[in-house]
């Protein structure tokens, strides 16, 4: 029982880094622009064939895959942002949200056309290799910590920190910060609010590339991989508090604590509704999320 | 334009086309030569979706049969030759859209007999359609017994049902382990899985062994290394998975990560796909999956293929890799159509309905004899992944390629 419980708080810690790392792209676009992206799990789904794509045509590594997605979901996302939804940035909330969903169709349904609705899966030589904690030679058992999920903890925390430099210390990423708490006093202090709506747009997309890459490595996907992605960046942003990248490492710590904890349990099945009862509960006790109300 | 003008040109386009019919009708028949006639189904398949590939496999499998089978001359109805025809429409994998298409199938396109979708809420939902307008369905691609328990007259199906997937498995491991005695089962939230579960826990309990787990878990799991870390703390002999390819790839990698060993790894869907060993390499190996049909299996049939080997050397030709499970199913749905509409001597829905229910052929996909209420009578077969990266049948014994390796060794040891 000790063991089991040693074995999910580490899969826990693992899969909390991952989780902050797929909401963190959602969270930044979400504060700053104000627009609920919808179309987050289909960037994190391709991400995650353009490590499958690199990895099996050309051999390459998929960790060495992670800057090549990064750098293609930026582009696709500064090309969404500053060539479509900048045009209705202004009008109201709907008409954002019903052009990501439709953005997200276009982008599934694309990936079944290039890739087919083929159950994929990456895996190099190492995967599911690890290390053993606490192993007890009498029982054979042991606490498992597998590589590829320690290093992307590890990359998740590295990406979470230099997007928390990139937002406080340079003048790029104050000026979206500006844009984030009110676009016309930006505007007015000099700051071209367009371009900036599709730079955060852009490293919004590039961390959702990133994450897709990690995952690739964990798990099976297929086209329609990141509905479930996009639901748990949401509650993932709701239980943290909105524009904050602690209050995003926060929830997706809770998040995946509740979750591995749930799914030891009997409760099992009803994973998904255990989730959605905590955000509930959140948003009952402190309406602004854990880590209250903060701003890029 | 006033809403007046658009009603009239909207009139006047009606009448033309009502026109166009009328005149262009009679040329149409005119043109077939004399008695010539065809056979019309229809289908909806999921050819995008969460179920895409298997719907691939299937249509495929159509598509393979009904060009085969043309070739030959077409089906024989009482004196003549009937060519054979498919009209075909992507059901999305959704059960709405695919009772809606089998809809405008009978009422719009006016097909004579109707194939099945695959997977089964599509397999439900469209069936309620044919049983609705009294058309006969022969289905490839759906094994709850929920379909066949409506009572429905129309709704016939070439996959044994869900509560015997996993038996076959069950039988092959003790064959090799008597002492083998702990079972975890982990369950997909859906109908289907639920019934392969309650079939195999029922199984395993009349066999003597011991369930020490059994879970459900949604459906679409992304990650289920939680429900793993429970099984690994139980130490079971052998892992039965009730789902399909996604998650039995999801348990066989993260079982791994976690360091979760058993001697024998069964699933219900996924291991007897190709695509299982592509995705996973050599993770996959020692792995079982149960299939009612492989190319390895001895069956002669009185149909155009008549072996195994013989089908899948022509669905290679065509298709350029070997044919699944699902598509030799979809095949026997023809076959089986094929052989009701030869006996009954005409196309008519309810002599074909009847012939249905009294079918006994041997065909390359074993024997074709559905039980009253509609679902095929058939063992599955069991494969198992072996080192060198192939899938190999080892059960029944007189197919078997290879003998069944057991037990699995653990992760460190591979």
């Amino acid at each position: 029982m000790i063991l089991t419980l040693g074995q999910s708080l580490v899969n826990a810690i693992l899969l909390s880094g991952m989780l902050a790392l797929v909401a963190l792209g959602f969270s930044i676009v979400w504060g700053v622009l104000k627009v609920i992206n919808l179309a987050h799990g289909s960037f994190i789904m391709l991400g995650a064939y353009i490590t499958f794509t690199c990895w099996s045509a050309f051999g390459l590594d998929p960790f060495l895959t992670i800057p090549i997605s990064m750098l293609a979901l930026f582009l696709v996302g500064y090309g969404i942002q500053a060539g479509i939804i900048n045009w209705v940035i202004r009008a109201p909330l709907l008409v954002t949200f019903l052009l990501t969903f439709g953005l997200d169709i276009v982008l599934v349904n694309l990936a079944l056309f290039v890739w087919k609705g083929d159950v994929r899966s990456v895996s190099p030589a190492y995967a599911g290799n690890g290390f053993t904690l606490f192993f007890n030679p009498a029982t054979e058992q042991g606490i498992q910590v597998p590589y590829v999920r320690l290093a992307a903890f590890a990359i998740s925390l590295l990406l979470a920190a230099a997007l928390h430099l990139f937002m406080s210390r340079t003048r790029l990423g104050r000026a979206i910060q500006a844009t984030g708490q009110d676009k016309d006093a930006a505007q007015l202090s000099g700051v071209r609010v367009a371009p900036t709506y599709a730079l955060t747009f852009a490293i919004g997309a590039a961390l959702a590339g990133a994450a897709g890459s990690l995952i690739s490595l964990m798990q099976p996907f297929d086209p329609g991989m990141g509905g479930g992605y996009r639901l748990r960046a949401f509650i993932i942003v709701v239980l943290g508090g909105l524009g904050s990248i602690p209050g995003v490492i926060m929830g997706a710590a809770l998040f995946a604590l509740v979750d591995v904890l749930v799914g030891i349990s009997p409760l099992a099945p009803l994973k998904d509704g255990v989730a959605f009862a905590m955000l509930v509960v959140v948003l009952i006790i402190r309406p602004s999320g854990l880590a209250g109300k903060a701003f890029y | 334009m006033t809403s007046r003008s658009r009603t009239a040109s909207f009139l006047f386009a009606l009448t033309l086309l009502l026109a166009a019919g009328v005149i262009l009708a009679p040329a149409a028949r005119a043109a077939d030569p004399g008695g010539a006639c065809t056979i019309t189904f229809g289908a909806a398949v999921s050819l995008t979706g969460a179920t895409a590939k298997e719907g691939e496999y299937v249509k495929n499998g159509y598509d393979l049969f009904i060009a085969d089978v043309n070739k030959g001359g077409g089906f024989k109805v009482g004196n003549q030759r009937c060519q054979v025809a498919l009209k075909i429409y992507d059901d999305e994998s959704n059960p709405d859209t695919s009772a809606k298409l089998i809809e405008k199938l009978v009422t719009d396109d006016k097909v004579n007999l109707l194939l099945g979708p695959y997977g089964t809420g599509p397999v439900f939902s469209a069936s309620a359609i044919a049983e609705k307008y009294d058309v006969p369905m022969v289905e490839p691609g759906g094994a709850g017994m929920k379909i066949f328990t409506r009572g429905f007259k129309n709704i016939f199906g070439t996959l044994p049902g869900a509560p015997s997937y996993l038996k076959s498995a069950i039988d092959a491991i003790l064959a090799k382990d008597a002492k083998a005695k702990t079972v975890a089962l982990l369950i997909e939230n859906d109908s289907f899985s639920q019934e392969v579960a309650d079939g195999a826990a029922a199984y395993v309990k009349a066999k003597g062994l011991e369930l020490v787990y059994s879970q459900q878990y949604p459906k679409g799991t992304k990650d289920i290394s939680s429900l793993l870390t429970a099984v690994k703390g139980k130490n079971p002999d052998i892992v039965l998975g009730a789902s399909h390819l996604a998650d039995a790839e999801l348990v066989m990698k993260q079982a791994k990560d976690i360091g979760l060993n058993a001697k024998a790894w069964a699933f219900s869907v996924g291991p007897a796909t190709p695509e299982f060993g592509k995705a996973l390499g050599k993770d996959a190996t020692y792995v079982l999956g149960v299939t009612p049909w492989t190319p390895a299996l001895r069956f002669k049939g009185e149909d155009i293929y008549g072996t195994p080997q013989r089908f899948a050397e022509a669905y290679k030709a065509k298709y350029g890799a070997l044919p699944s499970y699902h598509a030799a199913s979809a095949v026997a749905t023809v076959i089986a159509f094929q052989k009701a509409i030869e006996a009954a001597g005409s196309t008519d829905p309810a002599a074909v309905r009847a012939q249905l229910a009294k079918l006994d052929v041997p065909t390359f996909y074993g024997r074709l004899k559905f039980a009253p209420e509609g679902i095929i009578v058939k063992p599955m077969a069991v494969i198992q992944w072996y080192p060198d990266g192939e899938m190999y049948t080892v059960e029944p014994a007189d197919a078997a390629e290879k003998p069944l390796i057991y037990p699995a060794p653990p992760w460190t040891a591979r």
